[in-house]
């Protein structure tokens, strides 16, 4: 290890770094480009010492793994913001708050999550996070244009483009979405931008189901033990409507719920019909439910038994449960069943990550 | 005639009724909607995802490729075969399970894409994606090629309304990646299939997300007497924060050549014409629709028509959707790339290809879905003429050549297929298409499906240099098709 870090010290002394918060890595970098993290790699693949990429560390899922490499993105900066384009191109360190403020003056959005904290874009795109806004907009998925990213085995690679619709060769943008670091270093994005309505409300409601029948394409239907509410932009006339056919009495602007926090912090996923029967497993603890989407965040003092006994029934009705945060020990692996196409996804991370480097293990299935 | 071992190994696989081999099939379903002609082996018909396994399997042992095919409406030869190979067409998996309280469906990739959302409209849903052709294309087709339409503008392409993807692997086994629950466990399989021009797999099933239909709709027509003035209309629309439904632009020899084909009443003495449309809360769209108005007025349109009702609509839908059986009427050929370009570049782009085509001594006409920057300009030829055929192809290259120098991408909905997969090189570095065969080979080692599609020879290894220019009407030999 010695000799080895004095060859690192060398050739990449000029990226080390400090990262609080983060694991203590035998090696700390922050590069600047795609192509110093993609060398960075390429030594650390020949030298079989695993990685990590880190943005803010906001979306770790039931880990306390420590890496040979730690790969800060923080240095992995730039916006190039197109605004009549509706498009943007923004580095993977770059927080999602930074980016959202410097495009609110012509009212566009990424529709990335709300009240992101420190997040960074590399990190919503690479755990896949969506926003409260997905039910109207879709996942952050949806949004991905372009990526650019160093991958396993130390190169530089690019797929999609910077156009708002393109289908020259496979889907790469929506590959790395979610793939948590497992195929490489997301250096880049291209996003596409939405316009903002002129008018929002948050409108408090009895009946989720009702108020989804009847609304048209609300931005949000969300219930947390306060009840349930419904979020609307668009003109101020459609806002007012709209408002008007739900009968409550609407709240100006959108007031996103807190995401729950507790000693054991969980992710339902089911199908949107189901989302009832999921709220009634955890309505005793804090939650916030996605209507029409599917997802329920909770949080409390959950026990290992009632968590895996929930996700025995999410798994029955083709979903699932993700313990992301729980008390060391806790004993439930964070992901549950591994998906049937675990084979297939072992030889894809294979294809960019050839020697397993990239966060070994992280993903469902060990993969 | 006496039939190959394969064919009857196919017959005793799947049954008689469901191969055909006879050399009026093999020619007819050797090409698709756009240029190139391919060879194929034996037409198979299976009708679930069992029978696909079983051809797969049986092409395998024969060493022979394997082609998936929906209504063969495409235009840059995804199911036109590379190689002699066999086909499965999909028309026959053309199943629809509505799951109306999920808002999704189960559907066969058979399922012509507009009777899918006729048989959910009595439950006030619709699937978004809406090719031109989308009479004809299946929804299998419109997966294979992450399709787009006029309304993807609003609505995203294809891959944003699939959730799930059920498939028949190069080993003959039955894969099923998504679901109806968010953000399934694990890396975005579904998503890489989406687009995969099938190449990864053979799709025997879809999970589609079903929209709400929009309570009111609003379709403008505006006739412009230049075309910058069209164009700079769209990217001001955009520019303001508005992203209509649909907008569609129309060049003066398109709206002749479709006036004299749909008599829809369209602005024949216009340059250009944009077909603006938008969709939503009855209250919201008055907006959005006035902003269109104000700001193609502002650019000089002298001539707003905005359609009374649903048959008015219905009819300037038509004449925009019949765009490419119009031209049948001016030459016998036509040629289009199906091109990106930034939607602010629209204005010199356009310029740039009339420029193209007056050096070439070429008639162009464009359709356009201005609103998202993707370009179909189309070259009426002569194909029996060598000399309009050396033209069109030079000026075709050019078209790419421009488009993707503004920032854009070689294709926008109609897939890379046979046609443009030798001009990839333009847009991907060397290493970016080994990284797209490496991901090809994780799903498909041995390159059982559709072999010829999308990634140009030698794209694993970097064992080519600068990837030459493509030539697809080396292989021109047919009249058009339906197309979007």
């Amino acid at each position: 290890m010695t000799a080895l870090k004095s060859t690192v010290a060398r050739l990449f002394g000029r990226f080390a770094a400090e990262v609080p918060g983060a694991p203590r890595a035998e090696f700390t970098f922050a590069p600047t480009t795609a192509e110093e993290t993609a060398a960075i790699l390429d030594f650390a693949a020949e030298h079989r010492l695993t990685v990590l990429p880190w943005g803010a560390g906001t979306h770790r899922i039931g880990e306390s793994w420590v890496p040979d490499v730690l790969l800060s993105t923080r240095s992995l900066g730039g916006i190039d913001w197109r605004p009549d384009d509706l498009t943007v191109v923004v580095g993977a360190g770059v927080t999602v708050a930074d980016l959202e403020a410097r495009m609110a003056d012509r009212r566009q959005t990424a529709v990335l999550p709300e009240n992101p904290g420190p997040a960074t874009v590399g990190g919503v795109v690479a755990a896949a996070a969506s926003g409260w806004r997905r039910l109207r907009f879709g996942p952050t998925r949806d949004r991905m244009l372009e990526v650019v990213a160093a991958t396993g085995d130390g190169r530089v690679i690019r797929g999609g483009g910077q156009v708002v619709k393109n289908v020259s060769g496979y889907d790469l943008p929506r590959l790395f979405t979610g793939s948590r670091g497992s195929l490489g270093v997301i250096t880049r994005v291209c996003l596409k931008l939405w316009p903002q309505g002129s008018a929002a409300a948050t409108i408090a409601v009895d009946d989720a189901e009702r108020a989804g029948a009847v609304i048209h394409r609300p931005l949000a239907v969300l219930q947390t033990p306060g009840g349930v509410a419904v979020y609307l932009t668009g003109t101020a006339a459609e806002v007012e409507a709209q408002a008007a056919t739900l009968g409550g009495s609407p709240t100006e602007g959108l007031v996103w719920p807190d995401r729950p926090h507790g000693p054991v912090e969980i992710s339902l996923r089911v199908p949107p019909a189901r989302i009832g029967e999921a709220v009634a497993l955890v309505a005793a603890a804090g939650f916030v439910a996605a209507h029409g989407v599917g997802e329920v965040l909770a949080a409390g003092s959950f026990g290992a038994a009632e968590v895996s006994g929930w996700r025995v029934w999410a798994e029955s009705v083709g979903g699932g449960l993700v313990v992301a945060t729980a008390p060391e020990g806790f004993g439930v692996d964070p992901w549950g069943m591994a998906p049937p196409s675990l084979p297939l996804q072992r030889r894809i991370k294979a294809a960019f990550d050839p020697v397993g480097i990239m966060v070994p293990g992280r993903l469902p299935g060990g993969l | 005639m006496a039939h190959s071992k394969l064919v009857r190994d196919l017959v005793a696989a799947i049954g008689a009724g469901a191969v055909k081999a006879e050399p009026v099939d093999l020619t007819l379903f050797s090409k698709d909607a756009g240029v190139t002609r391919g060879e194929v082996r034996a037409v198979t018909f299976p009708v679930d995802a069992a029978g696909v396994s079983a051809v797969v399997k049986v092409a395998k042992r024969h060493g022979v490729p394997v082609v998936a095919r929906g209504a063969g409406t495409g235009l840059s030869g995804g199911a036109v075969p590379a190689d002699p190979s066999v086909l499965v067409v999909t028309m026959r998996m053309n199943s629809i399970e509505v799951d109306a309280d999920n808002g999704a469906a189960w559907v066969g990739p058979g399922v012509v894409n507009l009777d899918l959302s006729r048989h959910t409209a009595p439950l006030g849903l619709y699937f978004a994606p809406d090719p031109s052709s989308q009479a004809a294309c299946t929804i299998g087709g419109n997966v294979a090629n992450n399709s787009g339409g006029p309304h993807c503008l609003a609505e995203g392409n294809t891959s944003v309304h699939i959730l799930g993807v059920e498939f028949v692997d190069a080993d003959g086994v039955v894969q099923v990646v998504g679901g109806l629950a968010p953000d399934m466990n694990g890396l975005d399989v579904r998503g890489v299939m989406v687009g995969s021009e099938g190449t990864l797999g053979i799709i025997t099933r879809v999970l589609v997300r079903l929209s709400p239909i929009h309570p009111a709709v609003r379709t403008m027509l505006f006739a412009f007497s230049d075309v910058a003035s069209a164009a700079a209309t769209v990217s001001d629309v955009i520019a303001a924060g508005v992203v209509p439904a649909a907008l569609e632009m129309l060049d003066r020899p398109l709206i002749r050549a479709v006036e004299n084909f749909v008599h829809a009443g369209l602005p024949v003495d216009a340059a250009a014409m944009l077909l603006a449309e938008v969709t939503g809360h009855p209250a919201g769209i008055a907006a959005e629709a006035d902003l269109i108005v104000a700001t193609a007025e502002r650019h000089g349109a002298f001539d707003t028509r905005v359609a009374a009702d649903q048959a008015e609509r219905d009819l300037l839908w038509k004449a925009r959707k019949s765009a490419f059986g119009a031209i049948a009427q001016i030459a016998p050929d036509y040629y289009l790339h199906d091109t990106v370009i930034p939607r602010t570049r629209l204005v010199e782009v356009l310029e740039a290809i009339y420029e193209i085509a007056r050096r070439h001594e070429l008639l162009v006409l464009n359709t356009i879905h201005a609103g998202d920057g993707n370009l179909h300009p189309k070259f009426a030829y002569d194909g029996s003429d060598p000399d309009q055929v050396r033209r069109v192809k030079a000026a075709a290259d050019e078209v790419v050549r421009v488009s993707l120098a503004a920032g854009g991408a070689l294709s926008g909905e109609h897939g890379i297929g046979l046609e443009k997969r030798d001009l990839m090189g333009l847009s991907f570095s060397a290493v970016d298409l080994d990284a797209q065969a490496r991901l090809r080979e994780a799903f498909d080692p041995d390159k059982r499906f559709n072999p010829g599609a999308m990634l140009p020879a030698g794209s694993r290894c970097f064992d080519f240099g600068r990837v030459s220019m493509g030539s697809p009407l080396d292989q021109v030999s047919t009249r058009p098709g339906v197309g979007t």
